[in-house]
């Protein structure tokens, strides 16, 4: 029988706050971080709001204590100062005293930087610096250098799955531990705001100029966002044997492609209704003990369709409390599935379920509304968090208490 | 990982002939530049005219190659899907980051963002052939073959049947020139069958775009047998030199990444060093790129099915062994991601 897989640190860095306590607290408050961005060059500063971090890349060399150089793009910044975090929690001063594999996530890896020297890295006729920041392009930049900067010296990996990159990440470090390879594994993911990307979903025309409204009848689309986060996995055997301290258990999950179109699901969900049933079905938890559901809900007109239509097929008229929690960080791309993934562990830990931001009328093709309000003092044992994906990609993950 | 599992069929485009045909009677294609590209065989029997016109060169190759493997392969569903590749569609990235500067951000085509997301020959894949199942894409440089590898290992052991495992990649004028800067290609042109004889700095860029079916039982369809692979990153020469012996001291023959890089030749002596058994390099055929161990594993198991070498493939090589069983491939890229494959006969 393969190990349980167990939470046993938490880092993150969101829009909503620097670390995990802070993330909660402006959760609980029902602060969103959507804003303009001070930091992207682009005719939109003021036209499509995102969910930025606001801290400089100077004031995030700061944070992570590294001196300020070249090389060291804002997408790797990010996720030191998650992956600081996330080790401090689990209480790991040294992490190659146990063999720990590093898998991370990213969709268009060093851009945030890159892009602003591009045309200077294609032109003979300039030199400088920038061109030791060539590699930077790539989605291993980030992985290597975090890796470098932390230590990690055992399997490293980086996935790209579009907006499903860091759950999958989770999934796969979950396996590697399942099949005896790892006894601990630190797993998720980091994405910075781009005007590559912001053009990119601007162009598809799903990007909102209000702030987001995921399952609203009047919703238009998503808002970007920035962030990492990561999660140390460890095996029930090292756990118990290390007195680590059990956040939570990553109980159930599942990869399934849709195979419908490029970028968008399909109108009955069939592929979020695959990663529900196939997680619930892993962690052996019955519908009934589903608390919540922390959906991808991007607030495009084609996601919340699909997915609330997914949640209705599945659930029948018994749809637990569920909430997109895109309107307080954005959509993070690579990171949001590491990022929902702990906000489903606070909400297990803290017994609170976040509001749906923004939400005011009934979407017409469903019967089911989100959570509007802070719930507090609720019992929560299992919550499946929710990643999709363009390509079809779609992931689903179950969080569950932990019980001994 | 030392799982065994079968390579049940694949396809390979590649800079040589390696598309149709044989390995025997290929013909070994000369080059005198330092950026090999592939030999692109003709899409229209794979992907339908309407499709093909929207379509960039690596979601072309990746798509075409996939398809292939599948057919040679006999499965009726490509089952999970799982991929490679280091840099994605070059060509849609500089497109896209050009029209976003050409048109001043605004009524820009989605068309070469949505192409340059990484997993959007996976999803293709998966569109094209209804394949509904697990479905994953690595993106870590000379790594991301290899993991794409341990994850299908993973996933025969949880009881899928067959997976279909590959990588893609290609070379743009444009990324040649961005990585010239930093030193990664020859200085001056060199042809690829005098690649190995010049100690220099850099290598020749190559490309491709490699599929495998591989299957967690043998058959008699079956062309090699998978029994190892391994990852390791940034190794002290102690632990290459553990790695090699332990996987590699009985091995018949050797498959060397050696690029004629002067910078990291040093692994590549000490492999001679470690395993002196007879070697043949891959690099002449293929040129270096980050999942250049796709291509190396179609050659081991293309050699171990025919039983034999073709001399003509490999001028730079005095001589071959007669017989071979097991074949150890040993890769890097630019020092950082080492990996070892052990291949056998089945």
């Amino acid at each position: 029988m393969a190990e349980r897989v167990f939470i046993t640190g938490m880092g993150m860095v969101t829009a909503i706050g620097d670390n995990v306590a802070e993330n909660l607290q402006h959760l609980r408050q029902q602060k969103s971080g959507l804003g303009f961005t001070d930091y992207i060059d682009t005719i939109y500063k003021q036209v499509l709001p995102v969910g930025e971090i606001k801290l400089s890349n100077k004031a995030l060399f700061d944070k992570t204590g590294i001196p300020v150089q070249h090389g060291f793009t804002r997408t790797t910044l990010l996720g030191l100062a998650a992956m600081q975090e996330a080790l401090q929690q689990a209480g790991i001063s040294d992490v190659s005293a146990t063999p720990t594999g590093f898998i991370n996530a990213s969709t268009v890896g060093g851009m945030c930087d890159t892009e602003k020297v591009y045309f200077d890295l294609i032109n003979p006729d300039k030199e400088g610096d920038f061109i030791q920041s060539i590699n930077t392009l790539d989605c291993a930049d980030c992985t290597q250098r975090i890796a470098d900067t932390i230590g990690f010296h055992d399997h490293i990996a980086t996935i790209s799955t579009a907006c499903s990159s860091s759950a999958n990440a989770l999934m796969f470090g979950a396996r590697m531990i399942k099949h005896g390879m790892y006894q601990r594994m630190v797993c998720g993911g980091t994405e910075a705001l781009t005007r590559f990307t912001l053009n990119g979903f601007n162009s598809l025309k799903n990007v909102d100029k209000q702030f987001c409204r995921p399952f609203d009848n009047q919703r238009t689309g998503l808002n970007l966002g920035e962030g990492a986060a990561y999660l140390v996995l460890e095996s029930e055997s090292f756990a118990r044997a290390n007195n680590s301290t059990i956040l939570a258990e990553l109980s159930g999950y599942c990869n399934a492609n849709e195979a419908f179109h490029p970028t968008s699901p399909s109108p009955e969900g069939d592929g979020a209704y695959a990663a529900m049933k196939n997680a619930l079905a892993m962690s052996g938890r019955s519908l009934e003990e589903v608390q919540y559901v922390n959906v991808h809900g991007t607030a495009t007109l084609n996601n919340d369709v699909s997915e609330g239509r997914a949640l209705e097929r599945l659930f029948g008229t018994k749809v637990p409390p569920f909430s997109s929690t895109k309107p307080f960080t954005g959509h993070t791309l690579a990171a949001a599935g590491a990022i929902e993934a702990i906000y489903s562990v606070l909400a297990i830990q803290n017994g609170i379920i976040f509001p749906n931001l923004n939400f005011s009328e009934k979407m017409e093709e469903l019967s089911i509304i989100p959570v509007m309000e802070l719930k507090e003092g609720v019992l929560i044992k299992n919550v499946i968090s929710n990643s999709f994906g363009f390509g079809g990609n779609n992931a689903s993950l179950v969080l569950s208490k932990y019980e001994g | 990982m030392k799982v065994k599992c079968y390579i049940q069929g694949m396809a390979a485009i590649s800079p040589q002939s390696t598309f149709e045909g044989d390995i025997i009677n290929m013909p070994l294609v000369r080059t005198e530049s330092n950026r090999l590209a592939c030999i692109e065989p003709d899409y229209k029997p794979y992907i339908p005219a309407n499709s093909l016109r929207r379509m960039s060169r690596i979601l072309k190759m990746g798509l075409t190659a996939a398809l292939k493997c599948l057919a040679v392969s006999g499965v009726s569903t490509p089952g999970p899907i799982v991929t490679g590749t280091g840099k994605g569609s070059l060509q849609d990235t500089e497109k896209f980051i050009k029209e976003i500067e050409q048109y001043k951000e605004t009524a820009l085509n989605p068309t070469p963002f949505i192409q340059s997301t990484y997993n959007s020959v996976n999803g293709l894949i998966a569109l094209q052939q209804q394949g509904t199942d697990y479905n994953n894409t690595f993106v870590h440089r000379g790594f991301s073959f290899e993991n794409a590898l341990i994850d299908s290992l993973m996933l025969l052991q949880e009881g899928y049947s067959h997976t279909l495992t590959g990588a893609f990649e290609e070379i743009t004028p444009e990324h040649f020139y961005i990585k010239s800067r930093i030193g990664h290609w020859r200085a001056d042109p060199v042809a690829n069958i005098d690649l190995l004889n010049t100690n220099l700095p850099g290598t020749i860029a190559g490309e491709g775009s490699t599929f495998f079916v591989l299957g967690a039982k043998a058959d008699a369809n079956s062309i090699a047998a998978l029994s190892a692979c391994k990852l390791l990153y940034k190794p002290s020469a102690a632990q290459l030199t553990a790695t090699l012996q332990e996987l590699g001291s009985d091995a018949d023959l050797i498959i060397s990444g050696a690029n004629g890089d002067s910078n990291h030749a040093h692994y590549y002596q000490l492999l001679q060093d470690v395993l002196p058994q007879p070697s043949i390099p891959f690099k002449h055929l293929s040129g270096e790129y980050d999942t250049a161990g796709a291509f190396a594993l179609w050659l081991a198991a293309s050699l171990l099915k025919a039983g034999s070498i073709p001399a003509e493939l490999f001028p730079m090589v005095p001589q071959f062994p007669t017989d071979f069983k097991k074949i150890v491939i040993y890769n890097h890229f630019y020092g950082e991601q080492h990996t070892v494959m052990v291949v056998e006969k089945v």
